[in-house]
């Protein structure tokens, strides 16, 4: 009997085993061990979004500068495609106590300045309070550090606790605080003590706008950045990761600047450049190109159309009945496959499918199947008293006078999906019979004439949010832009949606939207299941209030030469760039 | 005698471009203080992305940069730094606008010269051609293709020759390459395609110049005088005909120098990769990149001046009748 089991056991050993084994083989097939790989060749990646601002990140506000800082400077801590967390400059995870107020920072012992010094507790702390969180230097994310006490913005206070630990406490509950400091990183305080207090000399400082400080904190260290050409970085021999490993594997790292994507693409389909971002029309063409392989994955953008429920807006468009119909009368799919080619899918809230708060359940699905009628659309609209029934029986859409109703939708001039989207929409809404003005404007316009607001008659600065009885300059009814959902963090987009919203211009309100994310950031949502809960709620009450009509939520696709390994395709799919290398 | 009227004409214009120079300056710096515009505006993706309150980061920007201070105190703050050699600081690029401009002028410059001299050089040959064999076949030809050249817009040129000439056949790369030594062949094969792309239509138009101003004086007195004469007709033609039909083509010639150096090669830099002062220049217009701004206004405007101080001094030089009081 015992022989018998025996027997069982080791061919159901030996069956995981195989199974095993050929998907390791599977799943790697191709792929080196890291003893194998050879350092070799440059890797370019071409970019067509402007340059970076400064390679002094603590003054920087663009994506762009911290993006190239990166290749130089780890964070503590990055997420892989999944959202598992990737410790890099954390020795362990960040513990957190059980009130959720104070967080215990463990950095690597191994990390080391260019002067060999080691990078210690100290600088974190040094960098947090005495650079960001001080008034001569005018950090431009001081926000991330501050809460909010007795009415009263106060900064979160870091304290050394040895060498390689250090604690930041806060005063209140925030649960999603912990991902603001997966992204810190330091300066180092003997270099930057120099410049303490002179903000110019500091934002001269050679050592920080050369990187020449970064010692074996990132995979490669600053070699060149020409404005508006290219940014190369070479390879970092010392870099903590790869020690064990002889990591990373191109002997450089170029970031080549291009004037238009067609050039760009250009460049990668002539084997200019390693890699780049395909448009959507392209993706055809390159997919059938033996030298370059295509990898489609998600992103946390969408498209929205936000309705303007501020007194300079069509008055219907402050009735969610009336904003629920509009969108019923859009089609997405349109949108997604016609305009996107299917690199996109419906949006019906603000959480993108990426995001481990995703959920679908109770999701009300405007603009798609049984929700994407015009007809119903128009009977709700004539139900509110907006429309007539013409002699055929047919409903045309009108405002409350029964005369025409011609509202106006305002879009950011130069992107071709936005301009064909936005005349899809006015399309869709003319079968209604609503006539759509279409008003293509600079982006500075679209942001001083139309989303930014003020009290008539006051004396306030415009802002993207001054109250309930701000206006904007111009009149709109309509604005398709894109905006973005933190994947992991997604109680940040109340500066979207809650009353107050930094960057509510649309002028919505809803207090249980306002009560739920406050919810979401308070001590109850420590607990992730409640947390779930919050999102669930706040997801269904937002697809169903159409604060703004969601959309879509954008694929990227990204070519690379054939040769490149390593690449785990997936929304963060840089995680692991350290380890790519050429075949 | 010649020499003192010149020199005396040459100070008087100094001066007045000193002046008209300031002036711009001064009209720049307002203009673009006061429009509803703000360096920050560019973040604003990236500020709502990191769910902050935008006018606090706007704030930050605008106080680390002085922006916040009136704009009388901004503009004479700005004068005195010029006057001591300061140009002030790129917003955009986060080092010196001096540096910056040091650094970026000699793409725009190599470009613009290579691609004058194309032009003028062929430009003015196939001219001579066309008119001296006027309404034959090659007149034709040249006259046809000279309008097909003028009318192809640059940025199309410029990616239609990287797709064949890069792409497809790779005879060059995709784009203009940095690292290569400033005086070296590799390097004028790589400003190859962006000299044919941004001299081919002032190339067209120069046929055109040309041939139209030695027809004009093709037909003149002189000419019958100077074959009549037994002249060969190689000198009536280079020194009779072609001198005389210089003047308009050198006013011609200097305009479109100054006309691209403020900004024509913009397209061509952006198709071909070129860092130059054009991409600096626009960038920095994007950006509310105000020091740039200014400063490449005013180095635009002090060369379109000397461009011109310098046609009209090479008039003299063409036209020994012209004396300027």
């Amino acid at each position: 009997m015992k022989k018998k089991a025996a027997i069982i056991a080791c061919a159901a050993l030996a069956v995981i085993c195989l199974v095993s084994g050929g998907v390791y083989l599977a799943r790697t097939a191709g792929v080196k061990a890291p003893g194998e790989i050879k350092v070799k060749g440059i890797f370019i990646e071409g970019q067509s979004g402007g340059d970076a601002e400064t390679l002094n990140w603590i003054l920087a506000a663009d994506a762009t500068s911290f993006s190239y800082v990166g290749h130089t400077l780890d964070s503590l801590a990055t997420y892989d495609n999944d959202f598992n967390i990737q410790l890099r400059c954390l020795a362990k995870d960040i513990e957190v106590s059980p009130d959720g107020l104070v967080y215990t920072l463990t950095i690597r012992d191994d990390l080391r300045w260019s002067n060999g010094s080691p990078v210690t507790a100290e600088d974190y702390v040094y960098t947090l309070k005495n650079l960001m969180f001080s008034d001569w230097l005018n950090y431009p994310y001081k926000g991330d550090w501050q809460e909010e006490v007795n009415g009263e913005k106060v900064f979160v206070t870091p304290e050394v606790v040895n060498e390689t630990t250090f604690t930041i406490t806060r005063k209140t509950v925030y649960p999603e605080f912990v991902y603001t400091l997966y992204d810190l990183t330091p300066y180092p305080k003997y270099i930057a003590q120099k410049y303490e207090g002179d903000a110019e000399a500091f934002m001269r400082a050679p050592e920080f706008n050369n990187l020449s400080y970064t010692g074996n904190l990132g995979p490669y260290r600053f070699k060149e950045w020409n404005r508006n050409d290219r940014f190369v970085v070479e390879r970092n021999p010392d870099y903590y990761l790869g020690k064990d490993v002889g990591a990373p594997y191109f002997e450089q790292y170029i970031i080549k600047l291009f004037g238009t994507s067609a050039t760009r693409q250009a460049a990668l389909e002539a084997g200019d450049i390693t890699y780049t971002s395909i448009e959507p029309e392209q993706v055809i063409k390159f997919k059938g190109l033996r030298h370059i392989k295509v990898y489609t994955v998600p992103t946390s953008g969408y498209t929205i159309l936000a309705y303007n429920q501020r007194a300079n807006g069509w008055e219907g468009l402050k009735h969610k009945e009336v904003r629920q119909a509009l969108s019923m009368a859009i089609n997405k799919y349109g949108i997604t496959q016609n305009i996107l080619l299917g690199f996109a899918e419906p949006a019906f809230s603000f959480i993108p499918k990426v995001s481990p708060w995703y959920t679908e359940e109770g999701i009300v699905k405007y603009g798609v199947d049984a929700l994407y009628d015009k007809q119903k659309a128009a009977e709700i609209l004539y139900q509110l008293g907006y429309g007539v029934r013409q002699a055929d029986g047919s409903i045309k859409v009108t405002d409350k006078d029964g005369k025409l109703l011609q509202l106006v939708l305002v879009v950011n001039v130069g992107s071709k999906p936005a301009e064909d989207m936005a005349f899809f929409i006015r399309k869709e809404l003319l079968s209604l019979g609503i006539e759509t003005e279409i008003k293509l404007v600079p982006w500075p316009t679209l942001l001083r004439g139309y989303v930014m607001n003020a009290v008539p008659g006051s004396k306030q600065e415009p802002a993207y949010n001054n109250g309930p009885e701000a206006v904007s300059q111009e009149r709109w009814d309509f604005i398709l832009m894109g905006f973005g959902t933190d994947p992991l963090a997604p109680s940040g987009s109340h500066v979207f949606f809650t009353t107050d919203g930094g960057l509510n211009f649309m002028g919505f309100s809803n207090p249980k939207v306002d009560e739920l994310f406050a919810r979401a950031k308070s001590k109850e949502a420590l607990d992730k299941t409640v947390r779930q809960q919050v999102y669930a709620q706040l997801s269904r009450l937002l697809s169903e209030e159409q604060p703004v009509n969601f959309l879509a939520f954008h694929r990227a696709n990204r070519g690379f030469q054939k040769n490149v390994m390593g690449i785990e395709p997936g929304v963060n799919m840089g995680y692991n760039y350290h380890l790519w290398y050429f075949e | 005698m010649r020499k003192g009227w010149l020199r005396d004409y040459i100070l008087k214009r100094l001066l007045y471009s000193l002046i008209i120079a300031w002036g711009i300056l001064t009209v720049t710096f307002i203009l673009v203080r006061v429009g509803p515009s703000s360096p920050a505006d560019k973040y604003l993706a990236n500020i709502a992305a990191r769910g902050q309150d935008p006018s606090q980061v706007i704030a930050a920007i605008e106080a680390r940069y002085g922006l916040d201070k009136p704009v009388l105190q901004q503009y004479g703050e700005y004068i005195f730094n010029l006057l001591r050699g300061n140009w002030g600081w790129s917003l955009s690029t986060s080092m010196p606008v001096i540096e910056l401009i040091k650094h970026h002028w000699i793409y725009s410059f190599q470009l613009i010269l290579l691609s004058s001299l194309f032009a003028a050089i062929i430009g003015i040959l196939i001219g001579i051609y066309s008119a001296v064999k006027q309404y034959t076949k090659a007149d034709y030809a040249f006259t046809f293709l000279s309008f097909i050249g003028i009318s192809i817009p640059n940025f199309w040129l410029g990616v239609m020759l990287i797709l064949v000439f890069s792409v497809k056949l790779g005879l060059f790369k995709t784009y203009y390459d940095t690292t290569l030594p400033l005086f070296s062949l590799a390097n004028l094969k790589a400003l190859t395609l962006p000299v044919i792309t941004l001299g081919t239509g002032m190339l067209a138009a120069y046929v055109r110049y040309t041939r139209s101003a030695m027809l004009d004086n093709l037909r003149k007195p002189f000419v019958t005088t100077a074959r009549a004469k037994g002249l060969p007709e190689h000198i009536v033609i280079g020194k009779h005909v072609f001198r005389n039909a210089l003047l308009p083509l050198v006013t011609i010639i200097m305009f479109d120098l100054g006309s691209i150096v403020f900004g024509g090669a913009y397209l061509t830099e952006i198709v071909f990769g070129i860092p130059g002062l054009g991409q600096v220049s626009f960038n920095a217009i994007f950006a509310n990149d105000y020091p740039v701004v200014v400063a490449i206004t005013l180095i635009g405007t002090l060369v379109v001046l000397l461009v011109n101080l310098v046609t009209d001094i090479a008039y003299t030089y063409l036209d020994p009748r012209i004396r300027y009081e």
